[in-house]
């Protein structure tokens, strides 16, 4: 064998690995190092404790209980969440390792990232693991509308901006008091800074723990009759996207962080991110609560998101169908039964309802932190006329069990019904003796069934729903909804004991005896005498 | 030296310069604080209690006056379990004979200096719940992030606290938007004199304090 024959041996190739290649082998190292797994349980317990639960016992409803979520994964991540990342990020002043790393190939800002990436990606697991459990639950138990993903992408993108928070803080003040404080100091900001807020217009909505009108709650009957507006979704996640930028941007600007083309990039990111994070706050300072209950923001709002839902209502047949949104479908047979009675005297009746059908309500937002609450439009529309109602859970009161929402839709919705049938209920004497007669008879049918109320006593009122009558009231007090007062009759007076008289009447003869006179009574032409 | 020989004596005329055992112990638990950053977590808590007290002028509606207390106490409670972490470990926990007293007595001069920086903030202002709510809760918060100390290193003790604030404001919570939660074992949320919230909180101190004294915070190797 000669020189010029022998087989040309290749040179043997340095080995190389691409930069992506590098950046995740980076990455897979920090994952297995960050304290964030080992705190995942106890953020699980947090959440299950404070969120799970409060959100598992709201009505099975997307829009209170994506929002609820939003906030209670919120303040069960941040804590964790920006202790761990300022743990993480004193991790080379803790072990005096600073000087070792500072001599190696990667530039520093790039060797920030990496931890920082790690501790956002152990968070997003957990989080988006508790939002699978509370979306698979809600999922199986909603009856109308879908999941709202906007609120699981602000609380996703709210992970990110605390792992920078707090890897800012461990990175400029790598001490051992840093974590801790840092970690209690965004609790308070979060949690304590919704004080602030006054009415629906102000800049600290910006903070993504604003779910929803901070004054309105997160109210059933919301987004099930118009869709769910996400302008101030949107405002968060570019807040959020923004403060994330500015503040890793901000941790490559020093000499040390990198060369010069990296320290370009981080200015810019910085500057985009302040940017970014200013028009958010900004965006979210115009944003006001729109009649269906949302926070619409003019620059961000779509006109289309203001036409109602189309959607088919669930009914129950009755001596006058009740129907309702099929997102309440699991009301339908408590509230039919609760209405049977009062329907049962008014069906058939001339300019009786023909149907009784669940409404949008529309909410006004009042002086300082009242919000109004009202029935959208006429009790009594269309021919043949239907009465028109609101659920207790359409107000923003106190959680209801669903035999306490029959109890009250008894109690408030029936009176309404039987007051739009009769007619004015400070009417003449007559109207207001068969009115009272009709209600006693709608809550005790067995004849000859000995009810006082509302003859007992002269001062009490029944309450029932009316048309925009009494409805604004303070957030948070007892008593939802608009209220309807029925005068009652006083006892010993001439009223009372027509209203008694007809009220132990047969049903079949008030019946027979409202078809022939109702349009009378109505008009005011019937007196007590007349009264059988 | 061995048994034979005598021992050097001191030259006459000259002042034993020994420290007495007074200044002895003394600088032990000078050294013993310095190593453990207790300066640091001293002004911390004083951080704790000026921002209480600035916190306090201003107007918060119940919810608020209820929380804000409960804040800086955790954080007062997170500064002392940072103490926990020994820069020193197994040849410290070897020599030191006094190390569980030293613990110890550092503990409850923090938690003391902390309920008492915090009580005096809320003096003049509005501190709901007062002075006892105040020793209760950080005392149980502490007993917490000793526990946690022991458990996770001293480094990560505060995670007990801090995650305990979030419970303890769900708690506070709880009053307005029901069911409430009655258990003692939340104990922020119990009135300042219920004797429930406040035999939880200090059992948990207590624990804390014992197995702290006893084992010290599990200090992981490298931190």
């Amino acid at each position: 064998m000669t020189a010029a024959s022998a087989p040309v041996r290749a040179r043997p190739r340095p080995v190389t690995r691409g930069p992506g290649r590098s950046a995740a082998r980076l990455l897979l190292l920090e994952l297995r190092h960050s304290p964030m797994p080992w705190l995942l349980p106890l953020v699980a317990a947090l959440f299950w404790a404070t969120t799970y639960r409060k959100v598992m016992a709201l009505p099975p409803q997307w829009y209170p209980r994506a929002g609820t979520m939003q906030i209670g994964a919120l303040l069960a991540f941040a804590s964790p969440v920006i202790g761990a990342a300022a743990w993480t990020a004193a991790r080379d002043r803790r072990r005096h390792t600073g000087h070792l790393v500072a001599v190696t190939a990667r530039p520093r800002w790039t060797r920030l990232l990496a931890p920082w990436a790690a501790t956002t990606c152990w968070a997003l697991a957990g989080y988006l693991a508790c939002v699978a459990v509370v979306y698979g639950q809600t999922a199986g138990q909603a009856t109308g509308g879908g999941p709202l993903w906007w609120p699981v992408i602000v609380g996703a993108a709210s992970l990110p901006a605390f792992a920078a928070l707090g890897f800012a803080a461990g990175t400029l003040l790598p001490g051992r008091l840093t974590a801790p404080l840092a970690a209690i100091a965004i609790f308070f900001v979060l949690a304590l800074s919704t004080e602030l807020i006054v009415g629906s217009r102000s800049y600290w909505s910006v903070s993504p723990i604003v779910a929803y009108p901070w004054d309105n709650g997160p109210n059933a009957g919301v987004a099930t009759f118009y869709p769910y507006l996400p302008d101030l979704s949107i405002a968060h996640v570019l807040f959020l996207a923004g403060l994330t930028a500015a503040v890793l941007g901000a941790l490559g600007l020093s000499p040390d962080a990198g060369g010069r083309w990296l320290r370009r990039a981080a200015a810019a990111s910085t500057a985009a991110g302040l940017l970014a994070a200013g028009t958010a706050t900004v965006l979210a300072g115009t944003g006001r609560m729109d009649a269906h209950g949302m926070i619409a923001i003019p620059a961000l709002h779509d006109a289309a998101s203001d036409r109602p839902l189309r959607y088919t209502p669930v009914c129950r047949q009755a001596p006058v169908p009740v129907c309702l949104n099929p997102a309440y479908a699991e009301y339908l047979p408590a509230v039919a039964g609760a209405l049977r009675p009062v329907l049962s005297e008014i069906a058939g009746l001339p300019g009786a309802p023909a149907r009784i059908s669940q409404a949008a309500a529309t909410y006004q937002q009042g002086t300082g932190n009242e919000v109004g609450i009202f029935l959208a439009g006429r009790v009594l529309a269309g021919q043949p006329p239907v009465y028109r109602l609101l659920l207790p859970d359409q107000f923003d009161g106190p959680q209801l069990t669903t035999a306490e929402l029959a109890a009250q839709v008894r109690s408030s919705t029936g009176p309404g019904i039987l007051a739009s049938v009769v007619g004015d209920p400070a009417g003449s004497a007559a109207q207001q003796a068969v009115l009272a007669a009709l209600i006693t008879a709608a809550r005790c049918p067995a004849p000859g069934g000995d009810c006082p109320v509302p003859f007992a006593d002269p001062r009490q009122t029944t309450r029932g729903t009316g048309p925009r009558r009494g409805g604004a009231r303070r957030a948070g007090s007892p008593e939802p909804g608009p209220t309807l007062d029925i005068p009652a009759v006083r006892p010993g007076t001439p009223a009372y004991a027509a209203a008694r008289r007809f009220a132990t009447l047969p049903a079949p003869a008030r019946h027979a005896w409202l078809v022939r006179h109702l349009a009378a009574l109505r008009a005011g032409q019937i007196t007590l005498r007349q009264l059988p | 030296m061995t048994a034979g020989t005598r021992a050097p004596t001191a030259a006459p005329g000259r002042r034993d310069r020994r420290p007495g055992t007074a200044r002895m112990a003394l600088l032990l638990l000078r050294r013993h604080a310095a190593s453990r950053r207790v300066p640091a977590a001293l002004a911390a808590i004083a951080a704790c209690a000026v921002a209480l007290r600035i916190a306090l002028i201003a107007h918060w509606d119940a919810y608020g006056a209820l929380q804000l207390p409960l804040v800086f106490e955790t954080g007062a409670a997170a500064a002392i379990v940072v103490t926990t972490a020994s820069p020193l470990g197994d040849p410290e926990r070897v020599a030191g004979r006094w190390l569980p007293f030293l613990r110890l007595a550092t503990a409850l001069a923090l938690t003391a200096a902390a309920v008492g920086a915090l009580a005096a903030a809320g003096t003049g202002g509005h501190l709901a719940g007062g002075t006892l709510d105040v020793l209760r809760n950080t005392a149980g918060l502490t007993g917490l992030g000793l526990l946690c100390a022991a458990a996770a290193g001293g480094g990560l003790g505060w995670t007990g606290p801090a995650c305990y604030l979030l419970a303890g404001v769900y708690g506070l919570y709880t009053q307005w938007h029901g069911p409430a939660l009655t258990t003692p074992w939340i104990w922020p949320a119990r009135p300042p004199h219920d004797l429930g919230g406040a035999l939880c909180a200090g059992l948990v101190a207590a624990a804390g304090l014992a197995v702290f004294t006893m084992r010290g915070a599990r200090d992981p190797a490298g931190e």
